[in-house]
């Protein structure tokens, strides 16, 4: 087996002082922002894009995915203790996971929730190890025709799936694309939407339009809303250590899990969400017994812990599959790390695996160290994880700030960065306040240059006929994927109202 | 439909990510929603009138630099319809009021740090003023408290990305002074 070969000459990279290091450092700051509330990974990523141009190509890839996996194991304590998820992806959780903290089995659920994503988090890293070597045959096969395709997939199914209106998603997407634009024209030399200043006719910096719509029109949201920034925090009650009848309860959610996270993490549905909720749903709907009392009277299950945790890890390293071997960021927390990527010249996507293997291997590799580092620092050590909940919410958010300005001055080296920073923090904000997602807007600012190179490639080699768009079935079946998946969800939602309809009609 | 008000938040609870599009919307106009279609409007018209401006180039693509902008612009126009549309017929969902002392702490915190930079007071003094604004906007009163912490945490992040990762931030006299000393 080949895979296990390379996985084996990964784990050598990733045993590097330095990089178990960096996956250490990763980890670290993946749980601590994932705890705390309105910080999620993606955020975290993109404020150390900027500084980690120091760290090195493998290192800072290294420390991405440790946040990622981290993000993940955290945003469970904030969920279960505080009622309020860190991310998306931990929203499921909280709503078993609270209940049982108020009914002093706190530490049941965290258990639950760190056994689970590690759970979740092994074997979809090992799925990934064993899946993306097909993917990468596939894509060798991939023309101009099927790149873009696959593009305008990831465009459609990110503006779909994020944010409740598609008009929306595809504004946000739009305005994604015009920030792409902005520069020096790769094939001509032609300088678009500049406005003749010099900062901004060498392409703006990806770090500073992800740190200005996520971390500056973030704070900006919060502190526009009249809210009191001080909740108190469940204390942790009871042993987080799970015993054999709770395991036994645990081990099938886990297993379902895993199989919905890693299923849907690698398609461009938008990350977490999905798996995690279907984890949740399906736990409830097969709940018997004390499983069954315990979710319906509201007292917190174990099993709405323990699958939606599971899921949510799984999909994290579902969603690596696409983004490593295409090129695709199927979640934010992906596009930031398909950023990280290109801010060292490096094009995810089938070469990365011929020409930088020890890099991806290192990485994959990587993952199952900071998995275990994880479940250490999240099961003995929580209560340090916890304590970070009683930093005063302010200081908090405005030390979120000061770190995010240092970061982009500090790469830009000029001061103009921050009016770039201010001004685009200022449309994230807009866009939060009236439902916009940013999500698409990110990905469009990363994928659209890359698609415009294809299509204008495909155009010179086939001498300005479109045609050549639609002359690939690969290419074909992507844009009915597309399709599919826009339309699929609605009506989808469409046919289960038809029947609800019924049902209430004839009771 | 049944009535149980608890099976009903139930059924909040589990909708889908997706789903939630026809449930919103207030149902008034909306004036913010109207200004967001003009800003629109006016994007793509910028967007057009700088494509139009590039020099044309023969080649085998037959499109030059300027297809993707009218590409992009076409699509923006076309999404400023909808937006009126959304707007005229109040599909955006409420907002809550807006906290505009927090906002404006925020905002003019950042422009304070920007003119600050420009004007050569240094990264950690101008930190430390957006700090305690921020913190200000979040409710913190205590703005001389606030400037403090502010000042220690700038002061450690620069030592810590000036010297351990040997960014470049912008001096002013403080950091020309511990730059002495480190030496």
């Amino acid at each position: 087996m080949d895979t296990f070969i390379l996985l084996f000459d990964g784990l050598g990279t990733a045993m590097q002082p330095m990089n178990l290091m960096f996956a250490l450092l990763g980890v670290m700051l993946g749980t601590a922002v994932g705890v705390m509330p309105g910080i999620g990974p993606a955020l975290t990523v993109a404020l150390l894009l900027p500084v980690s141009l120091s760290f090195g190509a493998t290192g800072s890839m290294i420390m991405f995915a440790g946040i990622y996996y981290g993000g993940m194991y955290g945003g469970a304590i904030s969920s279960i203790l505080l009622n309020t998820p860190g991310e998306t992806a931990s929203i499921m959780t909280a709503l078993e996971g609270n209940r049982m903290a108020k009914r002093g089995r706190g530490g049941k659920a965290l258990g639950a929730a760190a056994f689970g994503s590690f759970f979740g988090g092994m074997f979809a890293t090992l799925g990934l190890a064993i899946v993306a070597p097909f993917m990468v045959m596939v894509a060798l096969s991939f023309g101009t025709a099927e790149y873009f395709a696959l593009m305008v997939l990831s465009f459609m199914t990110v503006s779909a799936a994020f944010g409740g209106s598609m008009s929306r998603g595809l504004t946000a997407l739009f305005i994604g694309l015009t920030i792409g634009i902005v520069g020096t024209d790769k094939l001509t030399g032609q300088v678009r939407l500049a406005f003749g200043i010099p900062e901004m006719s060498d392409n703006i910096s990806i770090a500073i339009v992800a740190v200005g719509l996520f971390a500056i029109g973030e704070t900006m949201y919060l502190a526009s809303q009249h809210i009191n920034h001080k909740t108190k925090a469940q204390a942790v009650s009871g042993s987080v250590w799970l015993n054999w009848s709770d395991f036994k309860r645990c081990i099938r959610p886990y297993i379902r899990g895993t199989g919905l996270g890693f299923l849907f993490g690698p398609l461009p549905t938008g990350g977490a969400e999905i798996p995690t909720f279907l984890s949740y749903t399906t736990e409830k709907r097969l709940a018997t017994g004390e499983a069954r009392r315990e979710f319906d009277e509201g007292l917190g299950a174990i099993e709405g812990v323990a699958g939606p945790e599971a899921a949510n890890n799984a999909s994290a390293a579902g969603t690596l599959i696409p983004l490593l071997t295409l090129g695709l960021p199927t979640s934010a927390t992906a596009a930031m790390m398909l950023a990280g990527f290109q801010q060292y010249g490096l094009q995810p996507g089938p070469l990365l695996f011929t020409n930088n293997a020890e890099l991806v291997w290192g990485l994959v590799a990587s993952l199952f160290i900071a998995n275990l580092m994880l479940v250490v620092l999240n099961v003995p050590f929580i209560g340090i994880w916890v304590k970070l909940l009683t930093i005063p919410r302010p200081w908090l958010y405005a030390g979120i700030l000061t770190f995010a300005t240092l970061g982009i001055v500090g790469a830009q080296g000029s001061p103009f960065a921050l009016v770039l920073l201010l001004g685009f923090g200022l449309v994230g904000f807009v866009m939060r306040r009236f439902g916009y997602p940013l999500a698409p807007a990110l990905v469009g600012a990363i994928l659209g240059p890359l698609a415009e190179e294809q299509l204008r490639r495909g155009l010179m080699i086939n001498q300005g006929d479109w045609w050549f768009l639609l002359n690939s079935n690969i290419a074909l079946t992507i844009y009915a994927i597309a399709l599919l998946s826009i339309f699929g969800p609605r009506l989808w939602s469409f046919t289960r109202k038809a029947i609800r309809q019924n049902k209430g009609a004839h009771s | 439909m049944s009535g149980d008000p608890k099976n009903k938040a139930a059924e909040e609870e589990l909708r889908l990510p997706f789903e939630d599009e026809p449930a919103g919307g207030t149902g008034k106009r909306d004036a913010a929603g109207l200004v967001i279609a003009v800003a629109l409007f006016a994007l793509a018209a910028v967007i057009v009138n700088d494509a139009s401006g590039y020099t044309i180039r023969r080649s085998y693509a037959r499109f030059g630099p300027e297809i993707v902008p009218y590409v992009i612009a076409s699509g923006i126009t076309i999404l400023a319809v909808i937006t009126v549309i959304m707007a005229w017929r109040g599909q955006f969902e409420a907002r809550d009021r807006l906290n505009i002392g927090g906002l404006s702490w925020l905002v003019g915190g950042i422009l304070v740090e920007i003119v600050m930079l420009y004007g050569g007071t240094g990264f950690i003094a101008g930190s430390a003023v957006l700090f305690a604004c921020a913190a200000r906007a979040f409710g913190q009163a205590t703005l001389l408290l606030n400037l403090a912490i502010g000042a220690v945490l700038s002061t450690l992040l620069f030592l810590l990305f000036r010297y351990g990762l040997g960014l470049s931030l912008p001096s002013g006299p403080l950091e020309r002074a511990i730059d002495l000393l480190v030496r």
